[in-house]
């Protein structure tokens, strides 16, 4: 081969060429990904003659802070916002507790058919939400459980408790068994170990698991556009869609309000705790 | 001794229970079954029946298929399809990858820039699909409020129709769903990154392998049982997606733009015809469990136990 090491200076150029290269990458991804987000919040921030000018007003002076209260003040848009943060919050509870059990029954037990029943937990995580609404809209039709926030949860928590279960019990192995057996021996019922062991020991990757089942659930559509026909119950995903198709062209700054008003809360709690989310997905992503 | 005789005293049948995975496991499988399982035996039973929306009386039929497969928007469904996830898996895929690969050699610098570009690149994944077709319908304005348009005049393109002829409203479809998903392939593949090891990436540049070789000839095949991986969860995901189109074309013009999952909706919602649209979904339900089983087949059992 050719000479395995390169002299310094040239490394040192290298290196420094290297650098530039990986900013001039940054700059196109952060303004491929950033870009359509800050149209729409320059948009919403925008004149009705500003919306249509050629060329675009990039930033709009003096910023029309008046659409957002426009928006507020004209559109159910914070109503939504609660309805969805009353689904987001009953869907993590519930998904936590059933999910940690689970997790705790599959981490510390071994039993027949094990490792097919995880697999089978795993497989529902691919089916299409829209194939199981269907028949869950005719059932709960029948059972007038439509527009019923209790039977939507039901759902939610379905839909995420495949991908909080996996997670969990990934951090629960994590803990050697030993630390259960010691308290057992002490007497220690099983519930105990769970509640005063396991729990506390676990409460990063409970938090985690939270925030992922949050942000899950927070995007989730198809199932409340089936399930909820009720405008004053929608949640902030079928709220905008129902508000878009009753928008004409002219009113583009008010949707674009209504837009950032109602992604704000998910990119901030993302900003604020990518780190943790990354972590969590990537060692899904690891453990499968 | 005051434990142990609690020890012998305290086996009550609630312990008992306890000392079995049963009762642990048991909601989980209750909601599960509620939730999936019964609408999945449903959705099959249904899509040999001619029953409609809302109950009534019904019979037994193949009817729905041979109408479903008859019928020329089935061919058209199943061409828009292939084109959206194939489109969309590749350029999720290959953006991804490139963008992990820069966000880790910049990590490894102790760069804060590939901080920032990957919180940039997640935010994307974070907004609700819903909102981000009413975003790209924004961007993709064929009045005078549109930049995109602005953007591609400047460039000497002219007026490009986005979302108004069937054939770019399918490849603007695609382009936002592309910007959408390239997140988690992104993290998938940063994750596999951060598994290589570093004594074989380290052995190659001593060897005087150059970046391009090291990445060809170390990095991909290293990297390749992730990839794949990657690969098939993206692609169930894309086949599954139904949000992002609905708010931004409707599955329109015409049904340029109706993917399998909207076509289901569209059927059963919109045209009240339950039958060929329960057999659609049991055709998603099929494309799902055949990815699923190639999944779980490519998963190395050791980390399944």
């Amino acid at each position: 081969m050719s000479t395995p090491y390169k002299p310094r200076a040239s490394r040192r150029r290298t290196e420094r060429l290297t650098r530039l290269w990986l900013y001039a990458a940054y700059t196109a991804i952060i303004v491929f990904f950033l870009f359509p987000i800050y149209w729409v919040l320059s948009m919403s921030l925008k004149t009705v003659p500003q919306l249509f000018a050629t060329p675009p007003v990039w930033f709009p002076i003096p910023p029309q802070f008046s659409n957002y209260s426009y928006v507020f003040e004209n559109t159910p848009i914070l109503r939504y916002l609660f309805n969805s943060a009353v689904i987001v919050a009953a869907t993590v509870f519930f998904a936590l507790l059933i999910a940690t059990l689970a997790a705790y029954g599959f981490s510390r037990f071994t039993f027949r058919y094990k490792r097919p029943s995880l697999l089978a937990v795993l497989a529902f995580q691919m089916i299409s939400p829209v194939v199981i609404a269907i028949p869950l809209y005719r059932t709960f039709a029948a059972l007038h459980l439509l527009n019923n926030y209790a039977s939507l949860v039901l759902v939610y928590v379905a839909v995420v408790l495949p991908f909080i279960t996996w997670f969990l019990k990934g951090y629960f192995d994590t803990i050697p068994y030993e630390v259960d057996e010691a308290a057992i021996v002490d007497g220690a019922t099983r519930w105990q170990v769970l509640t005063r062991i396991i729990l506390p020991v676990s409460a990063p990757g409970i938090a985690t698991a939270a925030i992922l089942a949050a942000v899950l659930s927070w995007s989730q559509f198809v199932i409340p556009f089936i399930l909820i026909d009720s405008p004053g119950m929608f949640p902030v995903s079928e709220g905008l869609v129902n508000l878009q198709s009753n928008t004409e062209s002219i009113t583009l700054h008010y949707l674009s309000a209504a837009s950032i008003v109602a992604i704000a809360p998910v990119i901030f709690i993302f900003v604020l705790l990518q780190r943790y989310i990354v972590s969590a997905l990537t060692s899904g992503a690891i453990k499968g | 001794m005051a434990s142990q005789v609690r020890a012998v005293r305290g086996r009550s049948w609630a312990e008992r229970l306890a000392a079995s995975p049963a009762p642990w496991l048991a909601p989980l499988g209750l909601v599960l079954a509620i939730t999936f399982l019964y609408p999945i035996v449903e959705i099959i039973r249904l899509s040999f029946t001619n029953a409609s929306l809302t109950g009534g009386n019904y019979s037994y039929t193949l009817g729905s298929y041979a109408r479903l497969f008859g019928s020329p928007y089935f061919a058209s469904m199943v061409r828009v399809t292939v084109i959206f996830v194939f489109f969309s898996v590749v350029f999720q895929i290959l953006l991804g990858f490139l963008i992990a690969l820069a966000v880790d050699q910049g990590a490894r610098r102790g760069m804060r820039a590939s901080i920032v570009t990957r919180t940039a690149v997640l935010s994307a994944w974070a907004i609700p699909g819903v909102i981000i077709g009413i975003i790209w319908g924004i961007l993709y304005q064929e009045s005078g409020a549109g930049v995109l348009n602005y953007l591609a005049q400047l460039l000497g393109f002219g007026q490009i129709p986005f979302l108004s002829s069937p054939r770019a409203a399918l490849a603007s479809v695609t382009v936002a769903n592309i910007w959408r998903g390239t997140a988690f392939s992104m993290i998938l593949l940063y994750a596999g990154i951060q598994t290589l090891p570093a004594d074989v990436l380290e052995a190659a540049r001593v060897d005087g392998a150059n970046a391009w070789q090291r990445l060809t000839r170390v990095v991909v095949p290293l990297l390749a049982p992730i990839l794949l991986v990657t690969l098939v969860i993206v692609s169930i995901d894309t086949f599954n997606t139904f949000d992002m189109v609905l708010a931004l074309t409707g599955g329109g013009p015409g049904r340029a733009t109706e993917v399998i999952a909207l076509s289901i909706y569209d059927q059963i919602f919109q045209q009240f015809d339950l039958g060929p649209g329960a057999a659609t979904a049991v055709v998603l339900l099929a494309i799902n469990a055949i990815m699923t089983f190639v999944y779980l087949r490519l998963e190395r059992p050791e980390e399944l136990s």
